[in-house]
Protein backbone atom coordinates (compact mmCIF):
# COMPACT_ATOMS: atom_id res chain seq x y z
CA UNK A 1 0.00 0.00 0.00
CA UNK A 2 1.44 3.43 -1.21
CA UNK A 3 1.86 5.83 1.87
CA UNK A 4 -0.51 8.59 -0.39
CA UNK A 5 -3.66 5.54 -0.12
CA UNK A 6 -2.99 5.07 3.76
CA UNK A 7 -2.29 8.96 4.63
CA UNK A 8 -4.98 10.41 2.59
CA UNK A 9 -7.14 7.88 0.06
CA UNK A 10 -8.24 6.05 3.39
CA UNK A 11 -9.00 8.16 5.92
CA UNK A 12 -10.31 11.07 3.64
CA UNK A 13 -12.87 8.43 2.10
CA UNK A 14 -13.67 6.67 5.51
CA UNK A 15 -14.30 10.18 7.10
CA UNK A 16 -16.59 11.40 4.18
CA UNK A 17 -18.72 8.08 4.97
CA UNK A 18 -19.33 9.33 8.49
CA UNK A 19 -20.03 13.02 7.40
CA UNK A 20 -22.51 12.03 4.60
CA UNK A 21 -23.84 9.16 6.66
CA UNK A 22 -24.99 11.43 9.47
CA UNK A 23 -26.83 14.11 7.42
CA UNK A 24 -30.80 13.18 7.81
CA UNK A 25 -32.11 14.95 5.52
CA UNK A 26 -35.32 15.91 7.99
CA UNK A 27 -36.60 19.40 8.74
CA UNK A 28 -34.33 21.18 9.65
CA UNK A 29 -31.47 19.22 8.39
CA UNK A 30 -29.27 17.10 10.89
CA UNK A 31 -26.33 15.63 11.21
CA UNK A 32 -26.63 12.93 13.58
CA UNK A 33 -23.58 10.63 14.87
CA UNK A 34 -23.94 7.46 15.14
CA UNK A 35 -26.28 5.23 17.59
CA UNK A 36 -24.80 3.61 21.13
CA UNK A 37 -25.34 0.00 19.42
CA UNK A 38 -24.41 0.90 16.03
CA UNK A 39 -20.84 1.22 17.84
CA UNK A 40 -21.03 -1.98 19.61
CA UNK A 41 -21.61 -3.36 16.43
CA UNK A 42 -18.98 -1.65 14.69
CA UNK A 43 -16.10 -3.07 16.92
CA UNK A 44 -17.71 -6.31 16.51
CA UNK A 45 -17.62 -5.87 12.68
CA UNK A 46 -13.86 -4.62 13.46
CA UNK A 47 -12.65 -7.72 14.77
CA UNK A 48 -14.49 -9.97 11.61
CA UNK A 49 -12.52 -8.03 9.00
CA UNK A 50 -9.16 -8.50 10.67
CA UNK A 51 -10.00 -12.22 11.46
CA UNK A 52 -10.94 -13.02 7.59
CA UNK A 53 -8.48 -10.58 6.45
CA UNK A 54 -10.23 -7.48 4.58
CA UNK A 55 -7.93 -5.85 6.74
CA UNK A 56 -4.38 -6.69 8.22
CA UNK A 57 -4.01 -4.48 11.12
CA UNK A 58 -0.26 -5.17 11.60
CA UNK A 59 0.30 -3.40 7.82
CA UNK A 60 -1.18 -0.61 10.26
CA UNK A 61 0.46 -0.60 13.15
CA UNK A 62 3.66 -2.39 13.62
CA UNK A 63 6.84 -1.98 15.58
CA UNK A 64 8.64 -2.05 12.44
CA UNK A 65 6.96 0.93 11.16
CA UNK A 66 7.86 4.58 11.89
CA UNK A 67 5.76 6.66 14.66
CA UNK A 68 4.25 8.38 12.06
CA UNK A 69 3.32 5.71 9.74
CA UNK A 70 1.80 4.07 12.79
CA UNK A 71 -0.27 7.30 13.25
CA UNK A 72 -1.32 7.21 9.68
CA UNK A 73 -2.19 3.85 10.28
CA UNK A 74 -4.18 4.35 13.79
CA UNK A 75 -6.07 6.96 11.87
CA UNK A 76 -7.36 4.63 9.33
CA UNK A 77 -8.71 2.18 12.22
CA UNK A 78 -10.25 4.41 13.67
CA UNK A 79 -12.19 5.81 10.43
CA UNK A 80 -12.79 2.46 9.79
CA UNK A 81 -14.68 1.89 12.82
CA UNK A 82 -16.44 5.72 12.87
CA UNK A 83 -17.53 4.93 9.33
CA UNK A 84 -18.63 0.96 10.13
CA UNK A 85 -20.81 2.30 12.54
CA UNK A 86 -22.03 5.23 10.80
CA UNK A 87 -23.09 2.72 7.95
CA UNK A 88 -24.95 0.01 10.42
CA UNK A 89 -26.80 3.65 11.92
CA UNK A 90 -27.76 4.86 8.73
CA UNK A 91 -29.15 1.25 7.23
CA UNK A 92 -31.12 1.24 10.47
CA UNK A 93 -34.77 2.32 10.27
CA UNK A 94 -35.33 5.00 13.11
CA UNK A 95 -37.76 3.43 15.43
CA UNK A 96 -40.29 1.05 16.06
CA UNK A 97 -40.26 -2.90 14.79
CA UNK A 98 -37.99 -2.00 11.94
CA UNK A 99 -35.53 -0.94 14.04
CA UNK A 100 -35.42 -4.12 16.11
CA UNK A 101 -35.93 -6.47 13.01
CA UNK A 102 -32.75 -4.35 11.05
CA UNK A 103 -30.37 -4.71 14.36
CA UNK A 104 -31.31 -7.81 14.60
CA UNK A 105 -30.07 -8.83 11.09
CA UNK A 106 -26.93 -7.02 11.87
CA UNK A 107 -26.59 -8.69 14.93
CA UNK A 108 -26.68 -12.83 12.97
CA UNK A 109 -24.91 -11.38 10.40
CA UNK A 110 -21.75 -10.25 12.07
CA UNK A 111 -21.82 -13.75 14.30
CA UNK A 112 -22.34 -16.16 11.07
CA UNK A 113 -19.19 -14.15 9.39
CA UNK A 114 -17.33 -14.52 12.63
CA UNK A 115 -18.52 -17.92 13.01
CA UNK A 116 -17.68 -18.60 9.60
CA UNK A 117 -14.04 -17.58 9.28
CA UNK A 118 -14.53 -16.45 5.49
CA UNK A 119 -11.66 -15.38 3.33
CA UNK A 120 -11.38 -11.70 2.18
CA UNK A 121 -13.70 -11.88 -1.02
CA UNK A 122 -16.44 -14.03 0.57
CA UNK A 123 -16.75 -11.54 3.97
CA UNK A 124 -16.89 -8.51 1.69
CA UNK A 125 -19.74 -9.88 -0.56
CA UNK A 126 -21.53 -10.80 2.18
CA UNK A 127 -21.70 -8.23 4.17
CA UNK A 128 -22.29 -6.23 0.67
CA UNK A 129 -25.10 -7.65 0.62
CA UNK A 130 -26.28 -7.52 3.93
CA UNK A 131 -25.99 -3.51 3.55
CA UNK A 132 -27.98 -3.74 0.43
CA UNK A 133 -30.67 -6.00 2.12
CA UNK A 134 -30.83 -3.37 4.97
CA UNK A 135 -30.75 -0.29 2.52
CA UNK A 136 -33.81 -1.79 0.43
CA UNK A 137 -35.45 -2.37 3.69
CA UNK A 138 -34.99 1.24 5.29
CA UNK A 139 -35.01 3.35 1.76
CA UNK A 140 -37.44 1.57 -0.76
CA UNK A 141 -39.86 -0.46 1.35
CA UNK A 142 -40.48 1.18 4.64
CA UNK A 143 -40.09 4.09 2.35
CA UNK A 144 -42.56 3.91 0.21
CA UNK A 145 -44.89 2.88 3.13
CA UNK A 146 -44.04 5.35 5.24
CA UNK A 147 -44.08 8.38 2.62
CA UNK A 148 -47.29 10.40 1.24
CA UNK A 149 -49.74 8.01 0.15
CA UNK A 150 -50.54 9.98 -3.20
CA UNK A 151 -53.14 7.22 -4.10
CA UNK A 152 -55.76 5.45 -2.55
CA UNK A 153 -54.23 1.62 -3.06
CA UNK A 154 -51.17 3.66 -0.88
CA UNK A 155 -53.46 5.05 1.35
CA UNK A 156 -55.23 1.94 1.65
CA UNK A 157 -51.82 -0.19 2.28
CA UNK A 158 -50.42 1.94 4.59
CA UNK A 159 -53.65 1.91 7.13
CA UNK A 160 -53.25 -1.79 6.40
CA UNK A 161 -49.94 -2.08 7.83
CA UNK A 162 -50.31 0.59 10.50
CA UNK A 163 -53.23 -1.68 12.21
CA UNK A 164 -51.26 -4.76 11.75
CA UNK A 165 -48.35 -3.52 13.14
CA UNK A 166 -50.60 -0.79 15.97
CA UNK A 167 -48.72 2.10 14.21
CA UNK A 168 -44.97 0.76 15.10
CA UNK A 169 -44.06 1.30 11.47
CA UNK A 170 -44.57 4.61 11.36
CA UNK A 171 -41.03 6.41 10.41
CA UNK A 172 -39.82 10.36 10.28
CA UNK A 173 -40.13 11.37 7.09
CA UNK A 174 -36.99 12.52 5.33
CA UNK A 175 -36.90 13.91 1.49
CA UNK A 176 -36.51 11.77 -1.22
CA UNK A 177 -33.01 12.95 -1.65
CA UNK A 178 -32.24 10.97 1.19
CA UNK A 179 -31.85 7.56 0.00
CA UNK A 180 -30.17 8.84 -3.12
CA UNK A 181 -27.73 10.77 -0.24
CA UNK A 182 -27.48 6.77 1.57
CA UNK A 183 -26.43 5.00 -1.63
CA UNK A 184 -23.55 7.30 -2.19
CA UNK A 185 -22.69 6.50 1.03
CA UNK A 186 -22.68 3.15 1.16
CA UNK A 187 -21.03 2.76 -2.58
CA UNK A 188 -18.40 5.03 -1.09
CA UNK A 189 -17.76 2.90 2.07
CA UNK A 190 -17.25 -0.01 -0.25
CA UNK A 191 -15.25 0.98 -2.01
CA UNK A 192 -12.99 1.82 0.95
CA UNK A 193 -13.02 -1.35 2.18
CA UNK A 194 -11.95 -2.70 -1.11
CA UNK A 195 -8.85 -0.59 -0.53
CA UNK A 196 -7.87 -1.81 2.97
CA UNK A 197 -4.87 -3.11 3.18
CA UNK A 198 -5.85 -7.09 3.18
CA UNK A 199 -3.74 -9.85 5.15
CA UNK A 200 -1.40 -11.06 3.01
CA UNK A 201 -2.12 -15.33 1.47
CA UNK A 202 -0.11 -17.39 2.88
CA UNK A 203 1.72 -19.74 -0.28
CA UNK A 204 0.71 -23.31 -0.23
CA UNK A 205 4.00 -25.38 -0.03
CA UNK A 206 3.95 -28.79 -1.93
CA UNK A 207 7.10 -30.43 -1.03
CA UNK A 208 8.62 -33.60 -3.74
CA UNK A 209 9.38 -36.24 -2.76
CA UNK B 1 11.60 12.96 4.11
CA UNK B 2 9.60 13.53 1.47
CA UNK B 3 7.99 10.85 2.96
CA UNK B 4 7.64 12.11 6.27
CA UNK B 5 6.25 14.95 4.77
CA UNK B 6 3.44 13.26 3.02
CA UNK B 7 2.31 11.47 5.95
CA UNK B 8 2.62 14.26 8.39
CA UNK B 9 0.43 15.68 6.02
CA UNK B 10 -1.78 13.27 5.26
CA UNK B 11 -2.26 12.58 9.55
CA UNK B 12 -3.07 16.75 9.91
CA UNK B 13 -5.60 16.65 7.18
CA UNK B 14 -7.53 13.70 8.36
CA UNK B 15 -7.34 15.34 12.34
CA UNK B 16 -8.50 18.58 10.63
CA UNK B 17 -11.50 17.14 8.70
CA UNK B 18 -12.36 14.75 11.36
CA UNK B 19 -12.62 17.86 14.05
CA UNK B 20 -14.86 19.61 11.35
CA UNK B 21 -17.28 16.76 11.09
CA UNK B 22 -17.72 16.80 14.68
CA UNK B 23 -17.69 20.49 14.75
CA UNK B 24 -20.74 20.15 12.35
CA UNK B 25 -22.60 17.74 14.33
CA UNK B 26 -22.23 20.03 17.71
CA UNK B 27 -23.35 23.09 16.06
CA UNK B 28 -25.57 21.44 13.35
CA UNK B 29 -25.33 24.97 10.71
CA UNK B 30 -28.58 24.82 8.46
CA UNK B 31 -26.52 26.52 5.48
CA UNK B 32 -23.71 27.24 3.60
CA UNK B 33 -23.16 30.97 5.39
CA UNK B 34 -23.41 29.38 8.71
CA UNK B 35 -20.87 26.76 7.82
CA UNK B 36 -18.53 29.38 6.36
CA UNK B 37 -19.78 32.49 8.87
CA UNK B 38 -19.00 29.00 12.24
CA UNK B 39 -15.61 28.54 10.49
CA UNK B 40 -14.94 31.84 10.39
CA UNK B 41 -15.88 32.48 14.17
CA UNK B 42 -14.07 29.48 15.33
CA UNK B 43 -10.64 31.29 13.97
CA UNK B 44 -12.04 34.93 15.02
CA UNK B 45 -12.05 36.11 11.55
CA UNK B 46 -16.05 36.65 11.19
CA UNK B 47 -16.95 40.06 10.52
CA UNK B 48 -20.54 41.44 10.71
CA UNK B 49 -21.44 44.02 7.17
CA UNK B 50 -21.60 47.48 8.82
CA UNK B 51 -23.71 48.85 5.89
CA UNK B 52 -26.64 46.22 5.56
CA UNK B 53 -26.11 46.39 9.87
CA UNK B 54 -26.84 50.18 9.61
CA UNK B 55 -29.53 49.85 7.27
CA UNK B 56 -31.22 47.11 9.11
CA UNK B 57 -31.38 50.14 12.31
CA UNK B 58 -32.74 52.26 10.36
CA UNK B 59 -35.37 50.33 9.20
CA UNK B 60 -36.06 48.94 12.56
CA UNK B 61 -36.42 52.38 14.22
CA UNK B 62 -38.87 53.28 11.08
CA UNK B 63 -41.07 50.06 12.61
CA UNK B 64 -40.27 48.20 9.49
CA UNK B 65 -39.04 45.24 11.42
CA UNK B 66 -39.50 42.06 8.81
CA UNK B 67 -36.96 44.45 6.38
CA UNK B 68 -34.57 45.22 9.20
CA UNK B 69 -34.44 41.62 9.69
CA UNK B 70 -33.67 40.94 5.87
CA UNK B 71 -30.99 43.62 5.88
CA UNK B 72 -29.79 41.82 9.45
CA UNK B 73 -30.00 38.55 7.68
CA UNK B 74 -27.35 39.95 4.95
CA UNK B 75 -24.99 41.77 7.71
CA UNK B 76 -24.65 38.79 9.70
CA UNK B 77 -26.07 35.92 7.45
CA UNK B 78 -24.05 33.05 10.09
CA UNK B 79 -25.98 34.48 13.18
CA UNK B 80 -22.77 34.46 14.46
CA UNK B 81 -22.82 37.95 15.88
CA UNK B 82 -24.42 39.00 19.22
CA UNK B 83 -25.13 42.57 18.75
CA UNK B 84 -26.74 41.87 15.83
CA UNK B 85 -29.03 39.08 16.83
CA UNK B 86 -30.13 41.01 20.22
CA UNK B 87 -31.48 43.99 17.49
CA UNK B 88 -33.17 41.14 15.84
CA UNK B 89 -34.51 39.23 19.23
CA UNK B 90 -35.97 42.90 20.12
CA UNK B 91 -37.57 43.80 16.43
CA UNK B 92 -39.17 40.28 16.94
CA UNK B 93 -40.59 41.63 20.75
CA UNK B 94 -41.77 44.91 18.97
CA UNK B 95 -43.81 43.51 16.48
CA UNK B 96 -45.24 40.55 18.47
CA UNK B 97 -46.44 43.15 21.07
CA UNK B 98 -49.87 44.06 21.99
CA UNK B 99 -51.53 45.85 23.68
CA UNK B 100 -54.13 43.23 24.62
CA UNK B 101 -52.56 40.35 23.78
CA UNK B 102 -48.94 39.26 22.80
CA UNK B 103 -47.59 37.23 19.75
CA UNK B 104 -46.84 33.89 20.63
CA UNK B 105 -44.57 32.74 17.66
CA UNK B 106 -42.83 36.07 16.99
CA UNK B 107 -41.82 35.74 20.99
CA UNK B 108 -40.78 32.37 20.47
CA UNK B 109 -38.54 32.88 17.38
CA UNK B 110 -37.26 36.20 19.32
CA UNK B 111 -36.33 34.14 21.74
CA UNK B 112 -34.67 32.02 19.32
CA UNK B 113 -32.46 34.90 18.22
CA UNK B 114 -31.81 35.56 21.51
CA UNK B 115 -30.22 32.15 22.02
CA UNK B 116 -28.10 32.67 19.18
CA UNK B 117 -26.81 36.14 20.47
CA UNK B 118 -25.94 34.87 24.08
CA UNK B 119 -24.22 31.39 21.98
CA UNK B 120 -21.97 33.96 20.12
CA UNK B 121 -21.08 36.08 22.73
CA UNK B 122 -18.30 35.71 24.91
CA UNK B 123 -19.17 34.49 28.46
CA UNK B 124 -23.28 34.56 27.28
CA UNK B 125 -23.63 38.18 28.71
CA UNK B 126 -25.57 40.61 25.44
CA UNK B 127 -25.44 44.45 26.77
CA UNK B 128 -26.27 46.59 24.05
CA UNK B 129 -25.69 50.37 24.76
CA UNK B 130 -28.71 51.97 22.64
CA UNK B 131 -30.17 55.15 23.80
CA UNK B 132 -33.16 54.50 21.49
CA UNK B 133 -33.89 51.03 23.46
CA UNK B 134 -35.68 50.12 26.94
CA UNK B 135 -33.95 47.03 26.98
CA UNK B 136 -30.43 46.41 27.25
CA UNK B 137 -29.52 43.03 28.13
CA UNK B 138 -30.13 40.24 26.65
CA UNK B 139 -31.27 38.91 30.59
CA UNK B 140 -33.94 41.64 30.26
CA UNK B 141 -35.34 40.72 26.66
CA UNK B 142 -35.74 37.30 27.67
CA UNK B 143 -37.72 37.70 30.76
CA UNK B 144 -40.11 40.10 28.78
CA UNK B 145 -40.66 37.81 25.95
CA UNK B 146 -41.04 34.58 28.45
CA UNK B 147 -43.71 36.68 30.43
CA UNK B 148 -45.48 37.77 27.07
CA UNK B 149 -45.81 33.98 26.43
CA UNK B 150 -46.75 33.47 29.75
CA UNK B 151 -50.55 32.70 30.65
CA UNK B 152 -51.91 33.96 34.28
CA UNK B 153 -54.65 35.72 35.88
CA UNK B 154 -52.71 38.76 35.51
CA UNK B 155 -53.76 38.86 31.91
CA UNK B 156 -57.46 39.76 32.69
CA UNK B 157 -56.48 43.01 34.15
CA UNK B 158 -57.98 45.12 32.26
CA UNK B 159 -54.77 48.02 33.54
CA UNK B 160 -53.14 46.29 30.83
CA UNK B 161 -54.12 48.09 28.00
CA UNK B 162 -52.20 50.99 29.57
CA UNK B 163 -48.92 49.54 29.40
CA UNK B 164 -46.23 50.62 27.18
CA UNK B 165 -44.11 48.44 24.87
CA UNK B 166 -40.18 49.46 25.46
Amino acid sequence: MTPVREAYGLPLILLTVVLIGGIRLTTPVVIDPPTLFSLVLASVLLAVFARSGVVDPSRLLHQDRSALANLNGMLVLFALFLANAQVISRLTPDAGLPALAVSVLFFVTLLQLGAARLDRTRCLRMWAVTLLSAFVVKFVILGALAGPADRPVARALQALVDGLTFGSLSLPLERPAAGYLAFAMLGTYLIGLVLLPAAHRRALLVRRS
Amino acid sequence: MTESLLRAGGAALTVAYAVLIGWLATSQPQSIAEVTGGLAATFGAYEVDAISFQEGLRLFREEQFEAARTAWSRADPAGRDPRTQFYVAYSFYRQGWGRVSHDDALYAAGLDALARAVAAAPGGHVTVSDPNLQIHTADELEAELRAGQTQDWSDLNPLRVFRSRK
